[in-house]
C-alpha cells in the first residue's frame, strides 16, 4: 500500500512524462529523415497515443490488489455460505472470544484512567503518602498537607478532600412548597478545601463556590450543591442560595449550585469545607483523604516528584506496623491513577491475557479449515497448476477467515455495547461509587482493538492452516488430483490439538454442570417463604449513640402498633444477601480428632450475620436442633452463636449435631485472640434455596449502625414500605430510614445475576462442546478421505460394515479416548481443588461420570457423517481413484 | 492484434520487469524512451514496448520499491523522468536472473536431446 501511495504521480505528471516520451521518439524519427508530420504519426503508431497509455497506467496506478481482494471477498463469502457448519461454529466461537476480550479492554481502559475531564486535566495530580510495603496510600499527615500547600512550587492549587455520609434535611425552618417529606436521606458529601474549585476551573451555576474563609474555625457552615441535587431534593428552587439545610443536624447555608457536568473530586453532589479545626485532628485515622493539585506551568511529574521527595514526610507517631511506616514516601501521580485498583504494568498484562483468549477458538477453527482443505485440494491444485502462487492461495484463505472474523467482531461489538450500557446504567445508580471520568462505552481505541483482534483471528484461523496445507500441495502439485487424501496429512500437532480439545471439554463439563446447577437451583426452588410480604430497610441513627437502643425499641413498638404488621425482625445485613465472609476455626476436641482418625476441619469460611432477639421466630425459620437466642445471649460475656444447616453439616463429625462445639474468628485484629463462641442451635437454611454456610451472632440493640429492619405485612410489603419513614421519624427525626425494598425484589435481583451467570456459562460450555464435536468430525473426515482406497479394498473383500468401521476408526477413536481419559482425570483433580460451593456452584451427583457419556453422544453425532461416507465408498471407484 | 503480436505481448508481460531492471543495472539511470530504445536495440528490433506496456511496468516496479523515478534534464535540455534501480531492485534482479538461468539450462538440455 505504501509503495502504491509513494509511487503515485499526479495525472499531470503522467501526461508530461508520456508527452516527453513521444517528443523524444519524434525527434529521433526526424533525425532519421522523416518529416515532422510523418515523425509524429510514426511515433504514435509505434508507442501508442497518450490517452490510451494513460488508460493502461490508470489500471496500474489504482490499487491493483484491490480488485483481487474484492474477488477474494466474493469467493470467501460464497465459500463461507457453502461450509455453513464451519461458519456457524467458528463464528460463534470467535464472537464469544472477541466479545470477552473487547469487554475486558473497555473495563481495563475505564480502570486505567487517563486525564480527568477538566480544563488541562492531564496536569491535575494526586499527592499521596505511599506505603511501599502495603502497596497502598495512607492518609497524609496534616502537617505534610500544610507543607505541600505552602511550600511546593511545582504544584499549584494544592487541596484535599474526603467523602463522608451525612443525613440531609432540606426543609430547615421553612419547608419547601410541595415537599411532603423534608428528609432527603443520607447523602455522600465531599469535605473539600476551596482549592478543589479553583483547580477544576468550573464556575458555579448559581451563587459561589467554597472559599478559603469557609475553612476557618468558627466560620458559618456552608454547603455547595450539585445540579442533580438542586433539581431533585430542592425542586430546582431558583432562590436556593441562602436557604438553610441540616447535615447531620447541623444547619448549613447553601451558598452555590454547581453546573450539571461538575462532580469533582469523584462523583459528588454536595460539598462542604474541609475544616481545619474538626477534620485535621482525625486525618490519620478518619476516612480516606486524598490531596490533589495542578502541575505549575513548566513543571513535570518528574520535577514535582523530585521536589516532593526533597520536602520529605513528617515523622509519624509509632504504630503497630513499623516496617510499613518506615517505607512511607511521598508520591505524585496523574489524578485518576490514585483511584486505580490496577497497578502500573498490570493493564498491559491483563490485555495480553484477554487477547490470548482468542487463541483456543482460533486454533480450533484452524483445525477445521485445515481439515476442510482436503475437500478443496483439487481446487487449489488446479489453481496452482494455472500459475497461482502459494501466496495467492494463502491470501484467499486468509480473506475468507477475515470475512468471518470481521462479521464475528461486528456482532461482538454490538453485544459488548449492550452489556456495557447496562453496566454503566447499573453503576450510575450507585452514586459516589463510579468516578465521573469513568466511561464504559466503546471508544475509538476499543474499535481499533477489536479490528486488530479480528485481523489476528483471521490470520490464525486462515494463514496458519493455509501455509500448512499449501506446502504439501505445492510439492505434490497435480499429482494429488484425484488421489485419496493426496499429500495432505493431519500431522501430529493437529491431532494433538484435537485430542487436547477433547480433554478440555471433558475437563470443564463436570465443573460447568455443577456451577450451572448451583446458579439455577435457587431460581427454580424459590426462597421457601412469602418474600413478597416482607419489606427491608436500612436504619441509621444520627443522634447520640447512647440513645440508639432506646429509639430502636421505640421504632419497633410503633411498628407493632400499626395494623397489618405480622412480623418485625432486626439484623445487621439483609438475610440472604449478606456480602461478607468470615474465616473461622473450630476448637479441637479429642472426640473430634478421634473420629475416623482425622482432625476436624479447622479452617472454614462462613457468612456471618448479627441478628436481634426474636429474629428466627419472626421470619419463621425452622429450628432443627438446640435453641435460638434468648434474652441472656445478648448480655455481655455470653458468646452464643446459632448456625444454619449447611454450616452444621460442614462441621459435624459423624452423625452428631455440632451443638456445644466452639468456634472463633481466625483473623481477629489486636493482641489477644478472639473469644470462643459456642454453638447453641442449628436452624434451617434461610432463605431455603441458599445453602451458603451461615453463622448468626446476637446483635445487642444500639451497638451496630446501620441496621436492617425486616417487616412482614399482611397485604404485602408495599403497604408498609410507604409508611416506614414516617413511623421512624415519629420515633425520632434523627432516625433515618432508606433503601426500602421488598425482600422479593432483592432476591429477584440476585436471580437476575444468576441468570446472567448461567447464560454466560452455557454459551462458553456450548462453544467448547461444539468445537470439540467439530474437531472430532474433522479427524474422522480426514481418516475416511485418507483411507478411502483401503476401505474400498476391505469392502471388496467382503468385510462386514461393523468391522469396516472398527478398522477405519480404531486409531482416531483411540486418540480421542486418550484425550477423554486425560480430561476426565483432570476434571477429577479440578473437582477436588476447585471450591465449587464458594463459587456459587453445587455438586450434582454423577456429573463426573455423566460427562463422558454425554461426550460419547456428541462423538457419535460427530462421527455419524464420516462413518456413513465410509460405508458408501464404492470399491471400484476408490480403487480407480487411488490407482 | 495478430497471433504474432499476441505472443510478443505475452512474452513481454512475463519478462518486461526483468529486462527493465537489467537495463537500469547495466546502463544506470534512464528515462522511459531510452529504456524502450535500449530494448529495441538489444532485441535487434524484435521488441519495442509501447507506452501502455512500458510505463505501467515502470510504475509497478516503482510501487514495489525496485526502481526510483526522479525528474531530470536530458542532454537535449528536455525535462524527463529518470529511473534508477534501487538496492531492493538489484537483489530482485539477482534472484530473477538465477531462476532464469536455471530455466534456460533446462530448455537447452531438453532441446539438445535427439529427436
Amino acid at each position: 500500500v505504501w509503495g502504491t501511495v509513494r509511487a503515485n504521480p499526479s495525472e499531470h505528471e503522467l501526461e508530461r512524462e508520456l508527452e516527453a516520451h513521444l517528443s523524444m521518439a519524434e525527434e529521433a524519427l526526424r533525425r532519421q529523415g522523416h518529416s515532422p508530420r510523418e515523425a509524429a504519426r510514426l511515433a504514435r503508431l509505434r508507442f501508442d497515443t497518450v490517452p490510451r497509455a494513460l488508460d493502461a497506467l490508470h489500471e496500474q496506478r489504482g490499487l491493483p490488489w484491490l480488485g483481487r481482494f474484492s474477488l477474494d471477498l466474493t469467493l470467501g463469502a460464497r465459500r463461507l455460505r457453502k461450509s455453513w457448519p464451519l461458519t456457524v461454529i467458528g463464528g460463534l466461537a470467535m464472537t464469544l472470544a472477541i466479545a470477552i476480550a473487547a469487554g475486558g479492554f473497555s473495563f481495563v481502559r475505564a480502570l486505567s484512567g487517563g486525564p480527568v475531564p477538566l480544563d488541562e486535566g492531564d496536569r491535575v495530580v494526586a499527592l499521596q503518602a505511599w506505603s511501599v510495603a502495603a502497596r497502598r496510600a495512607q492518609n497524609p499527615a496534616p502537617e505534610d498537607f500544610v507543607r505541600w500547600r505552602e511550600e511546593l512550587r511545582s504544584v499549584d492549587d494544592v487541596g484535599a478532600f474526603r467523602t463522608v455520609s451525612r443525613a440531609l434535611v432540606v426543609a430547615g425552618d421553612t419547608p419547601l412548597p410541595g415537599s411532603e417529606d423534608d428528609v432527603a436521606g443520607v447523602v455522600s458529601v465531599a469535605e473539600m478545601t476551596a482549592a478543589g474549585f479553583r483547580l477544576a476551573r468550573v464556575p458555579p451555576l448559581l451563587g459561589r463556590a467554597l472559599v478559603e474563609a469557609d475553612e476557618r474555625a468558627g466560620a458559618e457552615p456552608v454547603v455547595v450543591i450539585g445540579y442533580d441535587a438542586w433539581r431533585v431534593p430542592f425542586s430546582g428552587d431558583p432562590q436556593i442560595v441562602g436557604r438553610q439545610v441540616r447535615l447531620d443536624g447541623v444547619v448549613h447555608t447553601v451558598v452555590g449550585v454547581m453546573p450539571e457536568c461538575f462532580a469533582f473530586p469523584i462523583n459528588h453532589r454536595y460539598w462542604v469545607p474541609l475544616r481545619a479545626d474538626s477534620a485535621v485532628r482525625s486525618w490519620l485515622e478518619g476516612p480516606e483523604i486524598l490531596a490533589f493539585g495542578r502541575l505549575a506551568p513548566g513543571a513535570t511529574l518528574e520535577s514535582a516528584q523530585g521536589e516532593l521527595e526533597t520536602l520529605g514526610l513528617a515523622t509519624r507517631p509509632a504504630r503497630s506496623d513499623a516496617q510499613a511506616e518506615a517505607q512511607l514516601h511521598p508520591r505524585i501521580s496523574p489524578y485518576t491513577q490514585a483511584f486505580l485498583s490496577l497497578e502500573e504494568g498490570w493493564s498491559g498484562l491483563i490485555m495480553l491475557l484477554f487477547t490470548m483468549l482468542l487463541l483456543p477458538p482460533c486454533a480450533n477453527i484452524a483445525i477445521l479449515v485445515y481439515a476442510r482443505t482436503v475437500v478443496r485440494q483439487e481446487e487449489f491444485a488446479v489453481r496452482a497448476a494455472l500459475g497461482a502462487s502459494r501466496g495467492r492461495i494463502v491470501v484467499q484463505l486468509f480473506v475468507e477467515m477475515l470475512l468471518l472474523s470481521t462479521a464475528a467482531a461486528f456482532v461482538a461489538l454490538l453485544l459488548v455495547q449492550g452489556v456495557l450500557t447496562r453496566a454503566q446504567i447499573g453503576l450510575s445508580q450507585s452514586p459516589g461509587a463510579t468516578p465521573f471520568w469513568m466511561d464504559l462505552g466503546i471508544s475509538v481505541g476499543s474499535a481499533f482493538y477489536v479490528a486488530g483482534l479480528a485481523t489476528l483471528a483471521g490470520a490464525i484461523a486462515g494463514i496458519v492452516p493455509a501455509i500448512q496445507a499449501t506446502g504439501s500441495l505445492m510439492q505434490g502439485g497435480l499429482r494429488s488430483l484425484g488421489g485419496s487424501g493426496g499429500g495432505l496429512r493431519l500431522g501430529r500437532v493437529w491431532s494433538a490439538m484435537i485430542v487436547t480439545q477433547i480433554a478440555l471439554a471433558m475437563l470443564i463439563l463436570p465443573s460447568a454442570v455443577n456451577l450451572g446447577w448451583g446458579f439455577l437451583r435457587p431460581v427454580l426452588s424459590g426462597p421457601g417463604f412469602a418474600a413478597e410480604e416482607y419489606a427491608t430497610a436500612r436504619v441509621q441513627f444520627f443522634g447520640p449513640t447512647a440513645l440508639f437502643a432506646e429509639r430502636q425499641a421505640e421504632l419497633i413498638r410503633l411498628l407493632q402498633a400499626e395494623g397489618g404488621i405480622k412480623a418485625i425482625a432486626i439484623s445487621q445485613s439483609v438475610p440472604g444477601v449478606e456480602r461478607s465472609r468470615l474465616a473461622v476455626e473450630l476448637e479441637q476436641t479429642e472426640s473430634a480428632a478421634d473420629d475416623d482418625g482425622r482432625a476436624a476441619a479447622n479452617e472454614l469460611s462462613v457468612t456471618p450475620n448479627r441478628v436481634g432477639l426474636g429474629f428466627f421466630d419472626a421470619l419463621e425459620v425452622p429450628l432443627l436442633a438446640g435453641r435460638t437466642f434468648d434474652a441472656g445471649d445478648f448480655e455481655p460475656g455470653r458468646n452464643s452463636v446459632v448456625v444454619n444447616r449447611a454450616f452444621a453439616e460442614q462441621i459435624a463429625s459423624g452423625q452428631r449435631v455440632p451443638l456445644g462445639q466452639r468456634i472463633r474468628d481466625r483473623f481477629v485484629s489486636g493482641v489477644s485472640p478472639a473469644a470462643w463462641h459456642e454453638i447453641v442451635g442449628v436452624v434451617a437454611d434461610f432463605p431455603a434455596n441458599d445453602e451458603t454456610p451461615r453463622l448468626y451472632l446476637p446483635m445487642t440493640p444500639g451497638q451496630t449502625t446501620p441496621i436492617t429492619l425486616i417487616v412482614g405485612a399482611n397485604p404485602g410489603a408495599t403497604a408498609i414500605a410507604g409508611r416506614l419513614r414516617e413511623i421512624a421519624r415519629s420515633a425520632d427525626p434523627a432516625l433515618v430510614v432508606d433503601e426500602i425494598r421488598s425482600l422479593d425484589a432483592l432476591y429477584l435481583d440476585q436471580r437476575a445475576q444468576s441468570g446472567a451467570a448461567v447464560s454466560a456459562l452455557t454459551v462458553v460450555t456450548l462453544s467448547v462442546l461444539l468445537l470439540s464435536a467439530a474437531g472430532m468430525y474433522a479427524l474422522m473426515s480426514f481418516t475416511v478421505n485418507q483411507r478411502r482406497r483401503e476401505i474400498g479394498i476391505r469392502s471388496a473383500l467382503g468385510a462386514p460394515p461393523v468391522r469396516l468401521l472398527a478398522g477405519t476408526f480404531r486409531r482416531p477413536l483411540g486418540q480421542l479416548s486418550v484425550g477423554a481419559v486425560f480430561g476426565l482425570l483432570a476434571a477429577y483433580v479440578l473437582g477436588a481443588v476447585l471450591p465449587i460451593e464458594e463459587l456459587g456452584g453445587r455438586e450434582v451427583p454423577g456429573a463426573l461420570l455423566a460427562a463422558p457419556m454425554f461426550m460419547l453422544v456428541v462423538a457419535a453425532l460427530a462421527v455419524a457423517g464420516p462413518a456413513r461416507r465410509a460405508l458408501r465408498v464404492i470399491p471400484t471407484e476408490a480403487l480407480r481413484d487411488g490407482g | 492484434m495478430s497471433n504474432k503480436d499476441a505472443d510478443r505481448t505475452q512474452f513481454l508481460r512475463g519478462t518486461l520487469d526483468l529486462m527493465i531492471l537489467q537495463s537500469l543495472a547495466a546502463l544506470g539511470p534512464m528515462h522511459g524512451y531510452a529504456i524502450a530504445a535500449r530494448l529495441e536495440q538489444a532485441s535487434a528490433g524484435a521488441l519495442l514496448p509501447n507506452m501502455g506496456t512500458l510505463y505501467p511496468g515502470l510504475m509497478r516496479l516503482e510501487q514495489r520499491g525496485l526502481v526510483r523515478g526522479q525528474w531530470g534534464t536530458t542532454e537535449n535540455n528536455r525535462q524527463a523522468r529518470f529511473y534508477s534501480i534501487t538496492a531492493a531492485g538489484r537483489r530482485q534482479l539477482a534472484s530473477e536472473k538465477k531462476s532464469w538461468d536455471q530455466m534456460v539450462a533446462i530448455i537447452e538440455t531438453l532441446f539438445g536431446e535427439p529427436t
